[in-house]
């Protein structure tokens, strides 16, 4: 990036610093010689960024009169439909009338110290400019995945399904670095916005001065934009957009991956404990079918994404993306399950693959396996979405396993294996345990994201969710008592029911962390 | 979808991509542009300098002037996407004639010669002041002179008003009251220069949000903003004064009573520059503090801080908008201010003024020249020296000047209701929105026998009713000048072509006078706007609102000049009025008003528990026909809200965001959203007005100023139901 901004600084040409270039050009208007004489207000930086420095927003409440110029200005500028806004006007509230006190939020990206957005993404679409801080997104390396926008705490990285990919709010580094202010900026009729010089070894320790009422903590991700709050706010100001919570989008997509792949897995831990206990005759099917599975469930899972196409891309993010650890988990199980299932074919035809072969092969797939849940079940633990971000997430993925995979085996002609009608028993039961340990919990949390996921679990969603825990009841008792083949599959089929009943009800009860909205219920759906 | 983009390969890169603009800068590339038009936006009455960026003939970006005097490079956020008005989908395009109960394709030929012909029979048979026409604000200065003349002299009637009277009549009627004539005595500037600013019902950060920079660079005043409801301006008050709903008259009273008592006035300017003081003084006798604080809800300090506030300023501005007019008793309330004013000596100086913050963008422009509550140039229908006057520049004879107003707006549509008036010509506004209590207004149009609407979009919910439907040009298509609030004439200018057939206004009053065979007559030798403007200059000269000094180029190299502006006045400083004392009355002196507070006529009881205030949001204009096409305010603000205190809501079991029904003793408005909200008092609820879809004028009322016949929008009783469930 080209930076005139800072050479033009070291240079000691302070003529650029001005809020907007126009007004370089022209002779200040009459009226405003009354402004001039108290000190420049100036909104973009004067000097250059030294070392351990960045730039950030800065945002005084104080002056802000909620007119939304700036939100209106970032869309034009960046060409935007409406429905996406990289700076959004949340409200709070607070006092009671005449003492009343309403004040906005006016936020773009914080640009954090320690981005979780860039943390997560498993193609590195992002990047945290080495001079300025600014957190950057690569609409051209994207894959649309849309983990980045489950990452942040603020909302800020948003889904253009138009394009198929995320964009977010670059603190318009390209006009930074041509000496003009961010479009939000330039556009504040009550110079609420600026753009600053932060010290991030200090705001390490001061960050906490960030935090805002409507503004979820700054020690998420080490925000780093300040607030100027308005002086003795009223102890209950709060944001106004709490009264009517969403469904969170359900990611179809992802809802028939983690039923189906959790099965397979489940399924090759079955099959590989039928292997070492002796019974170990007629597994191909269902390894097979369990393999084909998995792959249509990784197949499936690419349907999620902005651009299918790149989604091999995944795999670069290894050293800090869940997703592309899950990625390679995942793959390392089709991998050992191919493997597997190659071997039983050959000891199919020759009947020559030893035993302890197929068992090592066996084991490896469902370590594999397990590794691909595991990061499958840890990349929704984030801090932003504090529903999913408790060992319960784990917890939930691992009892499908449980559940799902003996289930499976034994509707492929194991029926006579009545431990496998008690492993599924027992992954019915951990699942039981840990929805009603989640809901609990939920109930009892003083965050209001927790409690409002148990707001909406025990109204627009209670149906669902009665539906879901009836299921693994049924399905405990169905695989207890009957074990003809169609039972088998009847139990089969109601418990992967179940279980996508409870992966949707796991993607659209999450409140996620978000800014403070405004109270529009359809100007919310945007946030 | 293409299959490139639904597997990934392409991401609209391009789409997306942006530009090193030489103006913008760097910016999205669908905003370069290859030219840009300076004009003065199009919405308020702030009258905000900008340039429209064209390509081909698209619009495709707005900037604001960053030496503009009003705006300093500032716009709101509707000025920052106006842009996106001009290619909307619904622009009206053609002509469209009634033909068996369908709109049908006319030529403009066909629908003018039709509408002529029908107007003619109509004011054949009912007499010529059975056609009424509704006018605007806004459309250019040189339209509103020019229809102005083709209503009163070519159609020959009278009963013709503007939308202007639901917005602004009770500042115009309040101003000739006290002042002698129309005219807002100050200038933006008295903002950032007077030390005391009081806002009575005045939002400007929703309303007027570039007005706000004036008051954030001023950082030694004390801003004291009366309004019932906490809103966004009040949060920026020093002093907020939550008075009861339509107390404010009592309020100025009482501050009068104490600016008098307490000897606060200013004895040399009253005994100079006005008349009335002694039966003022014994009037406001009975405006005690304590009265007054138990009639508004508001202590007696509050109000002695206020009067001493306002009586030691240095510089006062009392700055008001809709709080105030949409009363029937704004015209008395606008005295009271002025009487502030003059008691004081806070007018006509840096920073003093009682000041009318207008609402459309060219309000003003039809007050001055339109021919509507008075004649051209700020001339009275009942001047014998003004109608000469006027007479001799037309040469006419003074006989074909209306020697009265005709019928207000609200009369007018009375009119229609009682069959006097039987033909309507309704220009560029949307009364199926704006017009209070909705069911007189329907039973007014279906009762006409020839409707004209004449409008820059169609389908809107007026339009679809007319019998003819004219398509106009809009701000960015046509040429001409809007004027603000502070007198300032701004340019506006022709950025792309109207759509299809649409013309602009200028265009089809021509075309319509020729059709009556008028226009030689009225409008020798004219083609262009400018020629309208060269008469009204020549019209205006000596007058109060003087334009003789004023051209066109001026206009562009000054971006915009305050009237008044004698032939060679080349002074750029702002202007104010009355700097000399020196008013529009027969005897030079200003009137001071006796003006009797009373509580507003349909008082809340039993049934109808709720007092309801209507007003605005930011992202909206008025009645949301451009602004629903702009998508990222539709977005920003879809729908209708009522906001109502939580401890009302506790009593009904109401929860927020429920959906509720809002009724009054005339309509009902069905399924809104509910907004508990300690901004608004317990006892009172507040919905904006700009939605068709829930419209709040279903239920407000037909009580209108005796004077300026401007609605009583603000107060009406209500109760509030749940949608569906009826009590």
């Amino acid at each position: 990036m080209i930076l005139p901004l800072l050479e033009r600084a070291r240079a000691g040409d302070t003529e650029f610093v001005l809020a907007s270039r126009g007004a370089s050009r022209s002779k200040a208007p009459e009226a405003l010689v009354q402004i001039n004489t108290e000190p420049a207000r100036t909104l973009i930086p004067q000097r250059a960024l030294r070392p351990g420095e960045q730039y950030r927003f800065h945002f005084d409440m104080t002056k802000c009169i909620g007119c939304k110029c700036c939100v209106v200005a970032c869309n034009e500028q960046n060409g935007n439909p409406a429905a996406i806004q990289w700076r959004r006007v949340g409200e709070i509230e607070g006092g009671h009338y005449p003492h009343t006190q309403r004040h906005y939020l006016s936020m773009g990206c914080n640009h954090c110290l320690e981005p979780s957005c860039l943390a997560g993404c498993p193609v590195k679409a992002y990047t945290k400019h080495p001079a300025t801080g600014i957190v950057l997104h690569s609409a051209d390396t994207c894959i649309g995945c849309q983990y980045c926008t489950w990452n942040c705490s603020y909302g800020v990285p948003q889904y253009n399904p138009e394009r198929g990919v995320v964009g977010k709010c670059d603190m318009c580094h390209n006009r930074l670095s041509d000496g003009m202010a961010p479009a939000c900026v330039n556009a504040c009729p009550e110079g609420a916005i600026a753009i600053e010089i932060v010290d991030t070894l200090q705001w390490r320790i001061d960050h906490l001065t960030a935090d805002a009422p409507g503004l979820p903590p700054s020690t998420d991700s080490l925000s780093t934009t300040r607030v100027t709050l308005p002086e003795a706010l009223a102890p209950n100001t709060g944001r106004v957009d709490t009264q009517q919570i969403h469904l969170e989008h359900p990611h179809w997509p992802l809802v028939v991956m983690l039923v189906l792949t959790q099965m397979s897995v489940g399924a090759f831990g079955a099959m590989w404990l039928l292997q070492i206990t002796g019974s170990g005759g007629g597994l191909l099917a269902p390894a097979l079918s369990s393999l084909l599975i998995a792959a249509l469930s990784l197949g499936a899972s690419t349907l999620h994404l902005g651009r299918p196409v790149h989604a091999w891309r995944a795999l670069r993010g290894w050293r800090t993306s869940w997703l592309s650890r899950e990625v390679i988990g995942l793959s390392a199980f089709a991998g050992a399950a191919s493997a597997y299932a190659g071997l039983l074919v050959l000891d199919e035809f020759t009947g020559a693959i030893l035993p302890a072969l197929l068992s090592a092969a066996g084991f490896m797939t469902l370590l594999c396996g397990v590794a691909g849940v595991a990061c499958s079940s840890r990349l929704y633990v984030v801090k932003a979405r504090p529903s999913w971000n408790s060992p319960l997430t784990p917890a939930e993925l691992f009892s499908t396993a449980l559940l799902l995979g003996p289930l499976f085996v034994r509707a492929m002609g194991f029926n006579g294996a009545s431990w496998l009608a008690a492993a599924a028993c027992a992954g019915a039961m951990a699942q039981l345990g840990t929805q009603v340990i989640k809901l609990l919990w939920l109930a009892r949390s003083d965050v209001f994201e927790l409690r409002a996921s148990s707001l909406l679990l025990s109204t627009r969603l209670e149906r669902p969710l009665l539906a879901r825990l009836a299921a693994l009841i049924a399905t405990t008792i169905l695989a207890l008592k009957f074990n003809s083949m169609t039972a088998c599959v009847v139990t089969l089929l109601l418990a992967i029911c179940g279980e996508g009943l409870g992966r949707w009800i796991f993607f659209v009860s999450v409140v996620p962390k978000n800014i403070a909205a405004s109270f529009s219920a359809a100007g919310r759906k945007a946030a | 979808m293409k299959l490139t983009r639904l597997i990934g390969l392409d991401n609209l890169a391009a789409e997306y991509s942006y530009v090193r603009d030489p103006e913008l800068g760097y910016t999205s590339a669908k905003r370069a542009a290859e030219r840009w038009v300076k004009t003065t936006c199009g919405y308020c009455s702030v009258g905000c300098g900008m340039e429209v960026g064209v390509r081909g003939n698209e619009a495709v970006a707005v900037r604001a002037l960053d030496q503009h005097p009003v705006n300093r490079g500032k716009l709101c956020p509707k000025g920052l996407s106006e842009h996106h008005i001009i290619a909307a989908e619904n622009r009206a395009q053609y002509p469209l004639l009634r033909v068996n109960g369908k709109l049908t394709r006319v030529s403009w030929d066909d629908a003018l010669g039709e509408m002529t012909a029908r107007f003619g029979a109509v004011q054949k048979k009912h007499g010529p002041q059975s056609l009424g026409v509704l006018s605007t604000g806004q459309l250019v200065t040189e339209e509103f002179y020019t229809l102005g003349k083709l209503v009163q002299l070519g159609f020959g009637t009278n009963n013709y008003d503007g939308n202007t009277t639901l917005c602004m009549a009770s500042a115009v009627s309040g101003y000739k009251v006290s002042f002698g004539s129309d005219g807002p005595p100050g200038a933006y500037e008295d903002l950032e220069r007077a030390d005391v600013i009081l806002l009575i019902g005045a939002n400007i950060a929703d309303n007027h949000p570039i007005l706000c920079q004036y008051l954030e660079a001023n950082r030694e005043k004390t801003l004291i903003v009366a309004d019932p409801r906490v809103t966004k301006t009040a949060m920026m008050a020093d002093i907020h004064l939550p008075l009861k709903p339509r107390t404010d008259l009592a309020l100025l009273n009482g501050i009068a009573h104490i600016l008098v008592r307490e000897r606060l006035i200013d004895h040399a300017y009253i005994d100079q520059h006005t008349t009335g003081f002694d039966e003022l003084a014994r009037f406001l006798e009975d405006y005690t503090p304590d009265r007054v604080a138990a009639v508004t809800g508001l202590s007696a300090e509050q109000i002695y801080r206020t009067a001493f506030l306002y009586g030691r300023a240095k510089a006062g501005f009392i700055g008001w908008t809709m709080g105030v007019n949409h009363s029937t008793q704004g015209t008395e309330t606008v005295n009271a201010i002025c009487n502030l004013a003059l008691l004081t000596g806070q007018i006509g100086h840096a920073g003093a003024a009682p000041f009318s913050i207008t609402g459309q963008c060219n309000a003003m422009g039809t007050r001055e020249t339109g021919f509507t509550s008075s004649m051209p140039g700020y001339r009275k229908f009942d001047d014998p020296g003004d109608r000469n006057d006027l007479a001799a520049l037309w040469k006419i004879d003074e006989s074909r000047l209306p020697a009265k107003r005709g019928c207000a707006y609200p009369d007018i549509v009375e009119g229609a209701v009682a069959g006097r008036i039987r033909a309507l010509w309704i220009i560029a506004t949307n009364p199926l929105v704006s017009f209070p209590n909705q069911d007189v207004l329907r039973q007014a149009l279906s009762n006409l026998d020839f409707l004209v609407v004449q409008d820059g979009y169609h389908p809107t919910p007026t339009t679809e009713l007319a019998h003819l439907v004219l398509p106009a040009a809009i701000w960015g298509e046509k040429e001409g000048t809007y004027t603000n609030s502070e007198r300032r004439v701004g340019k506006v200018n022709a950025a792309v072509r109207p759509p299809g057939d649409a013309r602009p206004d200028f265009d089809i009053f021509l075309s319509v006078a020729e059709k009556l065979g008028v226009r030689d007559e009225l409008y020798p030798g004219w083609s262009k706007p400018e020629d309208a403007f060269n008469e009204w200059r020549r019209v205006s000269r000596g007058r109060l609102c003087d334009y003789s000094g004023i051209t066109y180029q001026r206009l562009e190299e000054e971006d915009g000049v305050q009237w008044p502006c004698p032939e060679g006045s080349a002074d750029q400083a702002a202007r104010r009025l009355y700097t000399d004392g020196t008013f529009q009355t027969p005897d030079g002196r200003a009137r001071l008003v006796c003006a009797p507070w009373q509580p507003f006529p349909e008082q809340p009881n039993r049934d109808y528990p709720f007092v309801l205030n209507t007003g605005r949001t930011v992202e909206h204009w008025h009645t949301r026909t451009k602004t629903k096409e702009v998508p990222i305010l539709e977005r920003l603000s879809p729908q209708a809200w009522l906001e109502m205190n939580p401890a009302d809501a506790q009593k009904l079991g109401f929860r927020s965001h429920c959906r509720v029904d809002i009724i009054s003793r005339r309509g009902r408005v069905r399924g809104v959203e509910l907004r508990l909200t300690e901004i608004i008092a317990p006892g009172q609820v507040f919905m904006p007005f700009h939605y068709f879809e829930t419209n709040v004028n279903e239920v407000t009322q037909s009580a209108f100023d005796p004077v300026s016949r401007e609605p009583n929008y603000k107060q009406c009783a209500v109760r509030v139901e749940r949608t569906g469930v009826t009590s």
